[in-house]
Protein backbone atom coordinates (compact mmCIF):
# COMPACT_ATOMS: atom_id res chain seq x y z
CA UNK A 1 0.00 0.00 0.00
CA UNK A 2 2.56 2.33 1.04
CA UNK A 3 5.96 0.07 -0.04
CA UNK A 4 8.04 3.20 -1.28
CA UNK A 5 7.96 4.51 2.64
CA UNK A 6 9.23 1.73 4.34
CA UNK A 7 12.55 2.74 4.69
CA UNK A 8 13.49 5.70 6.10
CA UNK A 9 16.23 7.71 3.86
CA UNK A 10 19.34 8.51 5.96
CA UNK A 11 18.86 6.24 8.72
CA UNK A 12 21.62 3.83 8.35
CA UNK A 13 23.57 3.69 10.77
CA UNK A 14 26.82 0.47 11.91
CA UNK A 15 27.92 -0.01 14.90
CA UNK A 16 31.06 -3.54 14.78
CA UNK A 17 29.04 -6.33 13.76
CA UNK A 18 25.75 -4.63 13.63
CA UNK A 19 23.94 -2.62 11.13
CA UNK A 20 20.37 -0.94 12.05
CA UNK A 21 17.74 0.84 9.69
CA UNK A 22 14.74 2.95 10.51
CA UNK A 23 11.24 1.23 8.76
CA UNK A 24 8.04 2.63 8.04
CA UNK A 25 4.78 0.83 8.26
CA UNK A 26 3.65 0.75 4.34
CA UNK A 27 -0.01 0.26 6.04
CA UNK A 28 -2.88 2.85 7.14
CA UNK A 29 -3.81 1.68 10.29
CA UNK A 30 -1.63 0.56 13.07
CA UNK A 31 -0.50 -3.03 13.83
CA UNK A 32 0.16 -4.91 17.12
CA UNK A 33 3.57 -6.64 17.45
CA UNK A 34 1.92 -10.06 16.89
CA UNK A 35 1.12 -9.24 13.38
CA UNK A 36 4.91 -8.62 12.50
CA UNK A 37 5.53 -11.71 11.09
CA UNK A 38 8.98 -11.69 9.86
CA UNK A 39 11.76 -8.81 7.72
CA UNK A 40 14.36 -9.18 6.10
CA UNK A 41 18.09 -6.92 5.90
CA UNK A 42 20.11 -6.62 3.41
CA UNK A 43 23.43 -4.18 2.59
CA UNK A 44 24.57 -4.60 -1.22
CA UNK A 45 22.90 -7.84 -1.56
CA UNK A 46 24.58 -8.74 1.98
CA UNK A 47 21.62 -10.38 4.08
CA UNK A 48 21.89 -10.03 8.22
CA UNK A 49 21.17 -13.98 9.45
CA UNK A 50 17.93 -14.08 10.36
CA UNK A 51 18.69 -15.11 13.75
CA UNK A 52 20.21 -11.71 14.25
CA UNK A 53 17.00 -9.66 13.19
CA UNK A 54 16.32 -7.42 15.99
CA UNK A 55 13.23 -5.24 15.82
CA UNK A 56 12.90 -2.13 18.07
CA UNK A 57 9.47 0.08 18.51
CA UNK A 58 8.17 2.01 21.51
CA UNK A 59 11.51 1.92 23.08
CA UNK A 60 11.71 -2.25 23.40
CA UNK A 61 13.42 -4.45 21.23
CA UNK A 62 12.19 -7.64 20.19
CA UNK A 63 13.28 -11.34 18.48
CA UNK A 64 10.69 -11.88 15.72
CA UNK A 65 9.70 -15.30 17.70
CA UNK A 66 9.12 -12.67 20.85
CA UNK A 67 6.65 -10.84 18.44
CA UNK A 68 4.42 -13.76 17.98
CA UNK A 69 2.04 -13.21 21.11
CA UNK A 70 2.92 -9.30 21.26
CA UNK A 71 -0.26 -7.80 21.36
CA UNK A 72 0.42 -4.56 23.99
CA UNK A 73 2.81 -2.94 21.45
CA UNK A 74 1.30 -1.46 18.30
CA UNK A 75 3.11 -0.18 15.23
CA UNK A 76 1.67 3.32 14.47
CA UNK A 77 1.39 4.85 11.06
CA UNK A 78 3.63 7.77 11.77
CA UNK A 79 6.31 6.25 14.33
CA UNK A 80 9.16 4.32 13.01
CA UNK A 81 10.89 1.00 14.22
CA UNK A 82 14.52 -0.04 14.25
CA UNK A 83 15.36 -3.02 12.41
CA UNK A 84 18.52 -4.20 12.97
CA UNK A 85 21.35 -7.28 12.14
CA UNK A 86 24.66 -8.46 12.53
CA UNK A 87 25.92 -7.27 9.16
CA UNK A 88 29.31 -5.55 9.46
CA UNK A 89 29.68 -2.46 7.24
CA UNK A 90 32.65 0.31 7.53
CA UNK A 91 30.72 3.79 8.25
CA UNK A 92 31.99 6.41 5.38
CA UNK A 93 31.10 8.30 1.89
CA UNK A 94 30.31 4.78 0.58
CA UNK A 95 26.71 4.53 -1.11
CA UNK A 96 24.97 1.45 -0.26
CA UNK A 97 21.85 -0.65 -1.44
CA UNK A 98 19.96 -1.03 1.55
CA UNK A 99 16.18 -3.65 1.11
CA UNK A 100 14.18 -4.41 3.80
CA UNK A 101 10.98 -7.16 3.32
CA UNK A 102 8.50 -7.07 5.39
CA UNK A 103 5.57 -9.74 6.14
CA UNK A 104 2.35 -8.38 7.92
CA UNK A 105 -0.64 -9.95 9.24
CA UNK A 106 -3.68 -8.14 8.02
CA UNK A 107 -5.86 -8.52 11.37
CA UNK A 108 -9.10 -7.91 10.13
CA UNK A 109 -8.93 -9.48 6.75
CA UNK A 110 -9.83 -13.24 7.05
CA UNK A 111 -9.53 -14.97 3.82
CA UNK A 112 -10.43 -18.25 4.55
CA UNK A 113 -10.86 -20.55 7.67
CA UNK A 114 -8.72 -19.78 10.17
CA UNK A 115 -6.55 -17.59 7.73
CA UNK A 116 -5.21 -14.10 8.07
CA UNK A 117 -4.51 -12.31 4.65
CA UNK A 118 -0.59 -11.16 4.64
CA UNK A 119 0.77 -8.83 2.85
CA UNK A 120 5.15 -9.05 1.71
CA UNK A 121 6.03 -5.69 0.82
CA UNK A 122 9.79 -4.44 0.08
CA UNK A 123 11.59 -1.31 -0.12
CA UNK A 124 15.47 -0.63 -1.48
CA UNK A 125 16.80 3.00 -1.05
CA UNK A 126 20.81 4.09 -1.53
CA UNK A 127 22.20 5.78 1.05
CA UNK A 128 25.20 6.42 3.52
CA UNK A 129 26.16 4.47 6.34
CA UNK A 130 26.68 6.61 9.74
CA UNK A 131 28.63 5.48 13.06
CA UNK A 132 26.24 4.56 15.55
CA UNK B 1 -38.95 23.94 -4.59
CA UNK B 2 -36.15 23.10 -2.34
CA UNK B 3 -38.31 23.21 0.31
CA UNK B 4 -41.44 21.75 -1.57
CA UNK B 5 -39.16 18.55 -1.96
CA UNK B 6 -38.23 18.45 1.38
CA UNK B 7 -41.18 18.56 2.69
CA UNK B 8 -42.04 15.63 0.44
CA UNK B 9 -39.23 13.41 1.77
CA UNK B 10 -36.19 14.47 -0.04
CA UNK B 11 -33.13 13.91 1.74
CA UNK B 12 -29.96 16.69 2.26
CA UNK B 13 -27.26 14.70 2.88
CA UNK B 14 -24.15 16.19 4.83
CA UNK B 15 -20.71 16.87 3.25
CA UNK B 16 -17.46 15.57 4.96
CA UNK B 17 -14.45 13.39 4.35
CA UNK B 18 -12.70 10.66 6.18
CA UNK B 19 -9.15 11.39 6.62
CA UNK B 20 -8.15 7.99 5.58
CA UNK B 21 -8.23 10.39 1.99
CA UNK B 22 -5.11 12.29 3.11
CA UNK B 23 -3.37 8.76 4.48
CA UNK B 24 -0.29 9.69 2.42
CA UNK B 25 0.05 13.19 3.58
CA UNK B 26 -0.92 12.24 7.59
CA UNK B 27 1.90 9.18 6.90
CA UNK B 28 4.34 11.62 5.27
CA UNK B 29 4.38 13.79 8.38
CA UNK B 30 2.94 16.42 6.09
CA UNK B 31 -0.31 16.98 8.26
CA UNK B 32 -0.03 15.63 12.33
CA UNK B 33 -3.42 14.96 13.31
CA UNK B 34 -4.01 18.24 14.28
CA UNK B 35 -2.82 19.94 11.39
CA UNK B 36 -4.87 18.02 9.20
CA UNK B 37 -8.48 18.37 11.00
CA UNK B 38 -7.83 22.34 11.17
CA UNK B 39 -6.97 22.26 7.27
CA UNK B 40 -10.36 19.77 6.65
CA UNK B 41 -11.99 22.72 8.44
CA UNK B 42 -9.89 25.84 6.45
CA UNK B 43 -10.63 24.07 3.30
CA UNK B 44 -14.30 23.36 3.51
CA UNK B 45 -14.19 19.65 3.28
CA UNK B 46 -16.68 19.25 6.08
CA UNK B 47 -18.50 20.03 8.33
CA UNK B 48 -18.86 15.90 8.67
CA UNK B 49 -15.29 14.20 9.60
CA UNK B 50 -14.64 10.64 9.83
CA UNK B 51 -11.62 9.05 11.73
CA UNK B 52 -10.12 5.49 11.66
CA UNK B 53 -9.51 4.47 15.16
CA UNK B 54 -6.33 2.83 14.44
CA UNK B 55 -4.45 5.25 12.26
CA UNK B 56 -5.31 8.54 13.52
CA UNK B 57 -5.23 7.74 17.91
CA UNK B 58 -1.74 6.30 19.39
CA UNK B 59 -2.89 3.28 22.09
CA UNK B 60 -6.80 3.09 20.44
CA UNK B 61 -8.84 1.68 21.47
CA UNK B 62 -7.68 3.22 24.86
CA UNK B 63 -8.35 6.94 24.77
CA UNK B 64 -7.65 9.25 27.90
CA UNK B 65 -10.26 11.76 29.12
CA UNK B 66 -7.48 14.56 28.81
CA UNK B 67 -7.62 13.59 25.06
CA UNK B 68 -10.33 12.44 24.74
CA UNK B 69 -11.12 16.40 25.94
CA UNK B 70 -8.28 17.87 23.68
CA UNK B 71 -10.14 15.99 20.45
CA UNK B 72 -13.20 17.36 21.72
CA UNK B 73 -12.68 21.21 21.77
CA UNK B 74 -10.32 20.79 18.09
CA UNK B 75 -13.70 19.54 16.45
CA UNK B 76 -15.72 22.08 18.32
CA UNK B 77 -12.85 25.14 17.96
CA UNK B 78 -12.94 24.73 13.78
CA UNK B 79 -16.34 23.89 13.58
CA UNK B 80 -16.82 20.56 12.19
CA UNK B 81 -18.94 17.24 13.69
CA UNK B 82 -17.96 14.32 14.19
CA UNK B 83 -19.80 11.45 11.75
CA UNK B 84 -18.39 8.29 11.90
CA UNK B 85 -15.51 6.43 13.90
CA UNK B 86 -14.06 3.48 11.39
CA UNK B 87 -13.17 0.78 13.78
CA UNK B 88 -11.79 -3.08 13.24
CA UNK B 89 -13.02 -6.14 14.36
CA UNK B 90 -9.25 -7.49 14.34
CA UNK B 91 -10.20 -11.33 14.71
CA UNK B 92 -6.80 -12.37 13.44
CA UNK B 93 -4.81 -10.57 15.74
CA UNK B 94 -3.59 -14.07 17.05
CA UNK B 95 -1.17 -15.54 15.10
CA UNK B 96 -2.40 -18.86 16.18
CA UNK B 97 -5.98 -19.08 16.01
CA UNK B 98 -8.76 -16.62 15.74
CA UNK B 99 -11.13 -14.73 18.39
CA UNK B 100 -13.58 -16.51 20.47
CA UNK B 101 -16.91 -14.76 20.18
CA UNK B 102 -16.59 -13.60 24.08
CA UNK B 103 -13.39 -11.80 22.56
CA UNK B 104 -14.50 -10.42 19.52
CA UNK B 105 -17.80 -8.78 21.53
CA UNK B 106 -15.08 -7.08 24.04
CA UNK B 107 -12.19 -6.06 21.54
CA UNK B 108 -15.72 -4.13 19.67
CA UNK B 109 -16.95 -2.87 23.00
CA UNK B 110 -14.00 -0.98 23.80
CA UNK B 111 -14.13 0.80 20.40
CA UNK B 112 -17.63 1.94 20.89
CA UNK B 113 -17.09 3.19 24.04
CA UNK B 114 -14.29 5.02 22.37
CA UNK B 115 -16.13 6.40 19.51
CA UNK B 116 -18.61 7.67 22.07
CA UNK B 117 -15.82 9.08 24.36
CA UNK B 118 -14.82 10.80 21.19
CA UNK B 119 -18.03 12.34 20.19
CA UNK B 120 -18.94 9.79 17.56
CA UNK B 121 -22.10 8.76 16.89
CA UNK B 122 -21.55 6.04 14.49
CA UNK B 123 -19.22 3.86 14.48
CA UNK B 124 -18.11 1.88 11.20
CA UNK B 125 -17.89 -1.89 11.32
CA UNK B 126 -17.16 -4.18 8.49
CA UNK B 127 -17.76 -7.34 7.06
CA UNK B 128 -16.58 -9.71 9.13
CA UNK B 129 -19.17 -8.87 11.71
CA UNK B 130 -21.92 -11.58 11.59
CA UNK B 131 -25.50 -10.85 11.87
CA UNK B 132 -24.93 -12.85 15.44
CA UNK B 133 -22.37 -10.61 16.25
CA UNK B 134 -24.28 -7.67 15.40
CA UNK B 135 -27.36 -8.49 17.38
CA UNK B 136 -25.50 -9.21 20.28
CA UNK B 137 -23.18 -5.80 19.83
CA UNK B 138 -27.23 -4.17 19.46
CA UNK B 139 -27.30 -3.54 23.44
CA UNK B 140 -23.66 -2.30 23.43
CA UNK B 141 -24.31 0.28 20.59
CA UNK B 142 -27.51 1.18 22.63
CA UNK B 143 -26.27 1.29 25.98
CA UNK B 144 -23.13 3.64 24.45
CA UNK B 145 -25.59 5.72 21.96
CA UNK B 146 -23.27 4.62 18.91
CA UNK B 147 -25.23 3.43 15.57
CA UNK B 148 -23.34 0.57 14.24
CA UNK B 149 -22.92 0.89 10.50
CA UNK B 150 -21.74 -1.78 8.79
CA UNK B 151 -19.68 -1.23 5.58
CA UNK B 152 -21.09 -2.57 2.28
CA UNK B 153 -17.56 -2.47 0.41
CA UNK B 154 -16.91 -4.60 -2.96
CA UNK B 155 -16.59 -7.44 -3.69
CA UNK B 156 -19.72 -7.02 -1.76
CA UNK B 157 -22.92 -5.26 -2.63
CA UNK B 158 -26.34 -4.48 -1.28
CA UNK B 159 -27.77 -7.27 -2.69
CA UNK B 160 -25.44 -9.67 -1.68
CA UNK B 161 -26.46 -12.63 0.06
CA UNK B 162 -24.31 -12.35 3.52
CA UNK B 163 -25.68 -8.42 3.17
CA UNK B 164 -29.61 -9.63 2.98
CA UNK B 165 -28.91 -12.17 5.81
CA UNK B 166 -27.63 -9.12 7.91
CA UNK B 167 -30.90 -6.84 7.10
CA UNK B 168 -33.50 -9.49 7.95
CA UNK B 169 -31.63 -9.68 11.11
CA UNK B 170 -31.86 -6.18 11.60
CA UNK B 171 -35.43 -6.16 10.60
CA UNK B 172 -35.63 -9.06 13.14
CA UNK B 173 -33.77 -7.70 16.01
CA UNK B 174 -35.32 -4.27 15.42
CA UNK B 175 -33.01 -1.88 17.00
CA UNK B 176 -32.57 1.44 15.55
CA UNK B 177 -28.76 1.32 16.37
CA UNK B 178 -27.76 -1.23 13.69
CA UNK B 179 -27.32 -0.01 10.02
CA UNK B 180 -24.75 0.03 6.76
CA UNK B 181 -22.47 2.33 5.46
CA UNK B 182 -22.74 2.21 2.18
CA UNK B 183 -19.35 2.62 -0.17
CA UNK B 184 -19.96 3.59 -3.38
CA UNK B 185 -16.88 1.28 -4.47
CA UNK B 186 -19.31 -1.45 -4.81
CA UNK B 187 -21.09 0.73 -7.49
CA UNK B 188 -18.32 1.53 -9.95
CA UNK B 189 -18.88 1.98 -13.64
CA UNK B 190 -15.48 1.71 -14.98
CA UNK B 191 -11.91 0.62 -14.34
CA UNK B 192 -10.55 3.72 -12.90
CA UNK B 193 -8.14 5.83 -15.31
CA UNK B 194 -5.86 7.18 -12.66
CA UNK B 195 -4.82 3.35 -11.84
CA UNK B 196 -4.01 2.25 -15.31
CA UNK B 197 -2.02 5.75 -15.78
CA UNK B 198 -0.19 4.31 -12.36
CA UNK B 199 0.10 1.12 -14.66
CA UNK B 200 1.60 2.72 -17.38
CA UNK B 201 3.97 4.18 -15.26
CA UNK B 202 4.83 0.93 -14.07
CA UNK B 203 5.58 -0.08 -18.17
CA UNK B 204 2.72 -1.35 -18.66
CA UNK B 205 1.72 -1.63 -22.39
CA UNK B 206 -1.59 0.16 -24.03
CA UNK B 207 -2.32 -3.44 -25.15
CA UNK B 208 -2.48 -5.26 -21.76
CA UNK B 209 -4.17 -2.42 -20.48
CA UNK B 210 -6.78 -2.51 -23.18
CA UNK B 211 -7.33 -6.08 -22.13
CA UNK B 212 -7.55 -5.42 -18.24
CA UNK B 213 -10.57 -2.49 -19.16
CA UNK B 214 -12.54 -5.59 -21.44
CA UNK B 215 -11.89 -7.87 -18.41
CA UNK B 216 -13.74 -5.71 -16.19
CA UNK B 217 -16.13 -4.66 -18.43
CA UNK B 218 -17.30 -7.75 -19.28
CA UNK B 219 -17.57 -8.43 -15.65
CA UNK B 220 -19.90 -5.20 -15.34
CA UNK B 221 -21.86 -6.59 -18.19
CA UNK B 222 -22.75 -10.02 -16.42
CA UNK B 223 -23.17 -7.73 -13.13
CA UNK B 224 -21.38 -8.41 -9.42
CA UNK B 225 -20.21 -12.27 -9.00
CA UNK B 226 -23.10 -14.09 -6.93
CA UNK B 227 -21.11 -15.86 -4.28
CA UNK B 228 -17.40 -16.01 -3.14
CA UNK B 229 -16.22 -18.63 -5.80
CA UNK B 230 -17.58 -16.69 -8.70
CA UNK B 231 -15.21 -13.71 -6.75
CA UNK B 232 -12.25 -15.98 -6.58
CA UNK B 233 -12.78 -17.11 -10.35
CA UNK B 234 -12.49 -13.40 -11.27
CA UNK B 235 -10.00 -12.76 -9.56
CA UNK B 236 -7.94 -15.73 -10.64
CA UNK B 237 -8.67 -14.11 -14.64
CA UNK B 238 -7.35 -10.75 -13.90
CA UNK B 239 -3.79 -13.07 -12.65
CA UNK B 240 -3.97 -15.10 -15.72
CA UNK B 241 -4.37 -11.99 -18.06
CA UNK B 242 -1.14 -10.32 -16.30
CA UNK B 243 0.80 -13.41 -16.83
CA UNK B 244 -0.15 -14.45 -20.25
CA UNK B 245 1.18 -10.68 -21.45
CA UNK B 246 4.19 -10.94 -19.66
CA UNK B 247 3.54 -9.33 -16.47
CA UNK B 248 2.93 -11.42 -13.92
CA UNK B 249 3.88 -9.20 -11.54
CA UNK B 250 1.27 -6.87 -11.76
CA UNK B 251 -1.83 -9.55 -11.94
CA UNK B 252 -2.11 -9.71 -7.70
CA UNK B 253 -2.62 -5.82 -8.40
CA UNK B 254 -4.86 -6.25 -10.87
CA UNK B 255 -6.90 -8.86 -9.30
CA UNK B 256 -6.81 -6.63 -5.76
CA UNK B 257 -8.31 -3.42 -7.52
CA UNK B 258 -10.26 -5.03 -10.51
CA UNK B 259 -12.47 -7.06 -7.77
CA UNK B 260 -12.30 -5.28 -4.72
CA UNK B 261 -11.94 -1.90 -5.33
CA UNK B 262 -14.00 -1.27 -8.42
CA UNK B 263 -17.15 -3.34 -7.71
CA UNK B 264 -19.81 -3.92 -10.85
CA UNK B 265 -23.24 -3.82 -9.18
CA UNK B 266 -25.80 -0.95 -10.65
CA UNK B 267 -26.49 1.52 -8.55
CA UNK B 268 -30.33 0.74 -7.93
CA UNK B 269 -28.95 -1.89 -6.06
CA UNK B 270 -28.60 0.37 -3.21
CA UNK B 271 -32.75 -0.32 -2.73
CA UNK B 272 -32.69 -3.49 -1.18
CA UNK B 273 -30.88 -1.97 1.92
CA UNK B 274 -31.67 1.65 1.49
CA UNK B 275 -33.64 2.14 5.12
CA UNK B 276 -31.19 0.31 6.88
CA UNK B 277 -28.33 3.63 5.77
CA UNK B 278 -27.12 5.29 8.27
CA UNK B 279 -23.76 6.50 6.63
CA UNK B 280 -21.81 6.50 3.05
CA UNK B 281 -18.34 6.43 1.91
CA UNK B 282 -18.58 8.66 -1.28
CA UNK B 283 -15.63 6.55 -2.31
CA UNK B 284 -13.87 7.46 -5.48
CA UNK B 285 -10.58 7.71 -7.49
CA UNK B 286 -9.87 10.42 -9.47
CA UNK B 287 -11.01 13.88 -11.29
CA UNK B 288 -11.21 14.21 -14.75
CA UNK B 289 -10.57 17.09 -16.53
CA UNK B 290 -14.20 17.75 -16.60
CA UNK B 291 -14.12 17.58 -13.65
CA UNK B 292 -16.01 14.53 -13.06
CA UNK B 293 -15.47 11.53 -11.30
CA UNK B 294 -14.59 8.82 -14.68
CA UNK B 295 -15.62 5.71 -12.85
CA UNK B 296 -17.93 6.28 -10.05
CA UNK B 297 -21.73 7.19 -10.86
CA UNK B 298 -21.27 10.35 -8.49
CA UNK B 299 -24.07 12.28 -9.48
CA UNK B 300 -26.50 8.93 -9.70
CA UNK B 301 -25.86 8.12 -6.33
CA UNK B 302 -26.54 11.38 -5.32
CA UNK B 303 -29.80 11.82 -7.02
CA UNK B 304 -30.33 7.96 -5.28
CA UNK B 305 -29.84 9.39 -1.75
CA UNK B 306 -31.78 12.25 -2.53
CA UNK B 307 -34.55 10.83 -3.98
CA UNK B 308 -35.03 8.61 -1.16
CA UNK B 309 -34.77 11.15 1.52
CA UNK B 310 -31.32 10.53 3.05
CA UNK B 311 -30.08 12.65 5.26
CA UNK B 312 -27.16 11.65 6.56
CA UNK B 313 -23.52 11.80 6.32
CA UNK B 314 -21.31 11.15 3.24
CA UNK B 315 -17.51 11.13 3.45
CA UNK B 316 -15.54 11.73 0.90
CA UNK B 317 -13.34 8.60 0.65
CA UNK B 318 -10.43 9.36 -2.06
CA UNK B 319 -8.74 5.94 -2.43
CA UNK B 320 -6.60 6.74 -6.28
CA UNK B 321 -4.05 8.24 -3.12
CA UNK B 322 -2.80 4.11 -3.14
CA UNK B 323 -1.21 4.79 -6.63
CA UNK B 324 -1.89 8.80 -7.61
CA UNK B 325 1.48 9.87 -6.34
CA UNK B 326 1.50 13.09 -9.46
CA UNK B 327 -2.00 14.47 -7.84
CA UNK B 328 -2.51 16.02 -4.57
CA UNK B 329 -5.29 14.52 -2.84
CA UNK B 330 -7.23 17.68 -1.44
CA UNK B 331 -7.45 19.37 -4.95
CA UNK B 332 -9.45 16.20 -5.89
CA UNK B 333 -11.23 15.73 -2.92
CA UNK B 334 -12.32 19.01 -3.35
CA UNK B 335 -13.28 18.74 -7.29
CA UNK B 336 -15.30 15.67 -5.81
CA UNK B 337 -17.36 17.21 -3.26
CA UNK B 338 -18.10 20.27 -5.81
CA UNK B 339 -19.45 16.88 -8.16
CA UNK B 340 -21.99 16.03 -4.94
CA UNK B 341 -22.90 19.74 -4.48
CA UNK B 342 -23.73 19.96 -8.10
CA UNK B 343 -25.53 16.80 -8.20
CA UNK B 344 -27.25 17.24 -5.36
CA UNK B 345 -28.76 20.36 -6.84
CA UNK B 346 -29.64 18.80 -10.08
CA UNK B 347 -31.51 16.29 -8.08
CA UNK B 348 -33.68 19.35 -6.68
CA UNK B 349 -32.04 19.38 -3.17
CA UNK B 350 -28.81 20.47 -1.67
CA UNK B 351 -25.71 19.27 0.29
CA UNK B 352 -25.44 20.58 3.74
CA UNK B 353 -21.94 22.42 4.80
CA UNK B 354 -23.18 24.15 7.99
CA UNK B 355 -21.90 22.74 10.79
CA UNK B 356 -24.98 23.72 12.87
CA UNK B 357 -27.40 22.40 10.42
CA UNK B 358 -25.55 19.43 9.71
CA UNK B 359 -25.16 18.47 13.70
CA UNK B 360 -29.64 19.18 13.74
CA UNK B 361 -30.17 16.83 10.28
CA UNK B 362 -27.82 14.15 11.81
CA UNK B 363 -28.86 13.72 15.25
CA UNK B 364 -32.66 13.58 13.90
CA UNK B 365 -31.13 11.02 11.09
CA UNK B 366 -29.93 8.32 13.90
CA UNK B 367 -32.00 7.03 16.64
CA UNK B 368 -30.58 9.87 19.32
CA UNK B 369 -27.60 11.61 19.62
CA UNK B 370 -24.17 10.99 20.66
CA UNK B 371 -24.54 10.78 24.63
CA UNK B 372 -20.50 11.19 25.16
Amino acid sequence: MIPDRIIEQGTLTTDGPRTAVEVRLPWYRALPGSCISGAKLSVDGVAAPEESLRWRMNGREFRFDELVDETGEWWFPVDSAVLSGDLPLAPGDADHEVRVDLTLYIPYIIIGDDETLHIEEHDTKTMKAVAA
Amino acid sequence: MTALRQAQGSGTPIQGVTLYSFTRAFHGHEYDLEALIRKVAADGYGPGLEVIGFSSFRGFPAIEDSFAGWFRDLVDEVGLVTTSLAVNADIGIHRDRLLNQDELIEYMRRQIVAAAKLGFPIARVQISITPDSMEQLAPIAEEHGVTLALEVHADQYASHPRILDLRDRYEKVGSPYLGFTMDWGATVSGFAPSLLEAYRRRGASDELLAKVVDLWDRYYAEGPPADQAEHGKRFGSFIGLAAQNGRPDLGIDFGINGTGLFGPARVDDWLEIMPWIRHVHGKFFGIDEHGEEPSVPVRDLIRLLVDNGYSGAISSEYEGWHWNHWQSPFEIVAAEQAVQRSAALNAGSRMITDAAQARSILNAHLAQPVRG
